[in-house]
């Protein structure tokens, strides 16, 4: 696969004194479906506008498809770009929508032609002459979608693609759109503040924090050994817990127990991560504590889930999420509230973090 | 119960507003001009008689006056075509200036708004007078024109129909910058992106996607620059010649000069029926227009 079909090199940007992006280099493949992540102000929709031309970089490059278009006006790239808002045209119905961008160069029966198909493709053949005030959320989303495909670009940038659905819509159409994606082979570059979102939806994903890129990786890489602290929080629930090196063994104050790792480490202190669902919660009586990888606690909070139930455990001067997976039908199966309890893990499940 | 009353009665406020300063001077107009005149103080006849027995004594005498003599058609003609003129050199200078406020960041655009409305801060008549002191003979800019030697004699800028263009564009421009910039601020840019994004350069873009949505804001900007234009006394009687008449100064004539208050009247009240007429119809049609582009 070409590795290097959109190249972002030492892209940097400032707003009078404000450094938005600090020296950014991101490769994306063709056809792949890319998310940039970050919380507001982390400079992910500025990297965005750079790309679609909206604004200019400070330095650096954006080539694409093997063409630097760092300096190219909008109206002069092989792109589009899906605005947060949709921005469609409001005194235009749905079919000059769709027909805006490819009306200069082709003829009536041509844009006729090309507005179904696209119409057809995105089921919306029944709202072509409809005003867009007319149009729900997720009809105008498809018609901005539509109005961008319709150009057959090399690349479509999604600003926020779905944070004006409602949540029910907003499951469905990240389906669709990664199934449209995979369908169109376009490489999509999106933007989201939303970590669900950008899971779901990306093939690979950058983590963004001040203007710098924290991580870029699958989503199962960054989820399962995230490299940073903030990573590590930032994406799914975190039980970060500091431990150092006594002894042989390492050894967390909070928790008044010890660790034992499967690889060895340069720090004699560091964080490390447990995610939620990879700590085993057991009933007190069936197990004694070991003196490693376990501990004892008392359930302070339960909040049941569904398929999952979430336990928040105290221990010492902590506090342990546990998700657990409620895997028999018998509803006793679930820990009260104030239940002693053991909670134990395997030593892979233990993540070191960098910082 | 008292506040339904004072609710029922606040909403008709507008319309006793518009009775009491519009609807009775123009039917108090409109009843002059169907008087006959007489040489007297005021110069014109009752229009009930009771003398022997009621009778009423009015004329249409007047209106075949105005109508008849090219005169008084004429100054209205040259009016309307003033007042088109200075609404598109409004328009002109307007729009760029009220998007450019429109999309400015907020301290710039404060400190330009309030340089738009500096002017009224001074007296009108002031402020034609001023345009008299540079455009004059021996004025500011015949002095830099003669100094830098772009021409050899002073230019006679003023007293011309130029100059009343010039005056009135001055004049009226913040009529036209600060309609046009209350809708332009509304304007969505992402609009104007998202036309780039398209493929639309920044050409096309204006035509296909600024200028359509900006059609409200323009005809509020435009009607109210040239509704007073077309009477606009001042500015013509200061800065024009003898070369074209306009309809304000013909007014003024009539009914301070040749004391014609029936004459004077008919010729207000037809023009202001020739401009409003047109305008209600426009305005009519142009809210269905809208309403069914939403816009």
């Amino acid at each position: 696969m070409d590795n290097n079909f959109l190249v972002i090199e030492n892209i940097s940007k400032s707003f009078g004194d404000n450094k938005v992006l600090e020296n950014i280099n991101l490769n994306i493949s063709k056809s792949e479906f890319f998310g940039l992540l970050g919380s507001s102000g982390s400079g992910k929709t500025t990297l965005l506008r750079i790309l679609g031309g909206f604004e200019k970089p400070d330095t650096g490059r954006v080539i694409l498809d093997g063409t630097d278009i760092t300096n190219l006006e909008p109206f002069n790239r092989p792109l589009n770009y899906m605005f947060q808002s949709y921005a469609l045209f409001p005194h235009l119905n749905v079919f000059n929508n769709l027909a805006f961008g490819i009306k200069e160069n082709f003829t009536q029966k041509e844009i006729e032609i090309n507005v179904r198909n696209i119409a057809e493709l995105l089921s919306i053949e029944h709202l072509l002459n409809r005003r867009i005030k007319q149009l729900s959320g997720g009809e105008q989303q498809r018609v901005a979608l539509g109005r961008c495909l319709i150009k057959k670009p090399k690349l479509l940038l999604l600003d926020e693609p779905l944070a004006a659905l409602d949540k029910k819509l907003r499951s469905k159409t990240q389906l669709e759109l990664t199934t449209l994606q995979k369908k169109l082979k376009v490489t999509f570059v999106f933007v989201t503040h939303d970590q669900e979102e950008a899971m779901s939806l990306s093939d690979r994903m950058a983590i963004m924090k001040n203007g710098l890129i924290l991580e870029c990786s699958s989503p199962e890489e960054i989820y399962e050994n995230p490299k940073s602290l903030y990573t590590a929080n930032f994406i799914g629930i975190a039980n970060i817990i500091e431990i150092y090196k006594k002894d042989e063994n390492f050894y967390s104050d909070d928790l008044d127990i010890n660790f034992k790792l499967n690889k060895e480490l340069q720090n004699t202190k560091t964080n490390i991560l447990l995610r939620p669902e990879k700590i085993k919660i057991q009933s007190i009586n069936n197990l004694k504590t070991s003196s490693f990888n376990s501990f004892s606690g008392e359930i302070l909070e339960k909040s049941y889930l569904g398929s999952f139930t979430r336990y928040e455990i105290k221990i010492k001067n902590m506090i342990i999420s546990v998700l657990d997976q409620n895997f028999n039908s018998n509803s006793n199966y679930n820990f009260p509230k104030g239940e002693k309890v053991i909670c134990s893990w395997e030593s892979e499940s233990i993540k070191v973090l960098e910082d | 119960m008292k506040n339904k009353l004072f609710e029922k009665y606040f909403i008709f406020s507008p319309y006793f507003w518009l009775v009491l300063f519009f609807f009775i001077p123009l039917a108090i107009i409109f009843k002059i001009s169907i008087s006959v005149s007489e040489w007297g103080m005021p110069p014109y006849q009752d229009i009930f008689l009771f003398d022997n027995g009621f009778k009423i004594n009015t004329t249409y005498e007047n209106y075949v006056y105005i109508f008849s003599d090219y005169y008084y058609i004429g100054s209205f003609v040259n009016s309307l075509i003033l007042a088109l003129i200075s609404t598109f050199f409004c328009l002109l200078i307007g729009f760029p200036l009220a998007f450019f406020i429109a999309t400015s960041n907020i301290r710039l655009r404060n400190m330009l708004l309030v340089l738009v409305v500096i002017p009224f801060w001074s007296s009108f008549l002031l402020r034609v007078y001023a345009w008299k002191i540079i455009l004059q003979n021996n004025g500011i800019l015949n002095l830099i024109l003669l100094n830098l030697g772009i021409t050899s004699e002073p230019l006679q800028l003023l007293y011309n129909q130029y100059a009343v263009i010039m005056g009135i564009v001055y004049t009226y421009l913040p009529l036209m910058i600060l309609p046009l910039y209350g809708y332009l601020n509304k304007f969505d840019l992402n609009l104007i992106e998202a036309s780039k994004d398209l493929g639309l350069n920044r050409i096309k873009t204006f035509f296909k996607v600024i200028l359509p949505l900006s059609v409200p804001g323009i005809v509020a900007g435009s009607l109210l620059v040239f509704i007073p234009v077309v009477g606009e006394f001042i500015i013509p009687e200061m800065l024009g010649g003898s070369d074209r008449l306009y309809y304000g100064k013909i007014l003024w004539e009539e009914f301070f000069v040749n004391r014609n208050w029936p004459g004077a009247s008919a010729l207000a009240f037809s023009g202001i029926i020739i401009l409003v007429l047109p305008i209600v119809i426009f305005q009519i049609l142009y809210s269905r227009w809208s309403q069914k582009n939403e816009i």
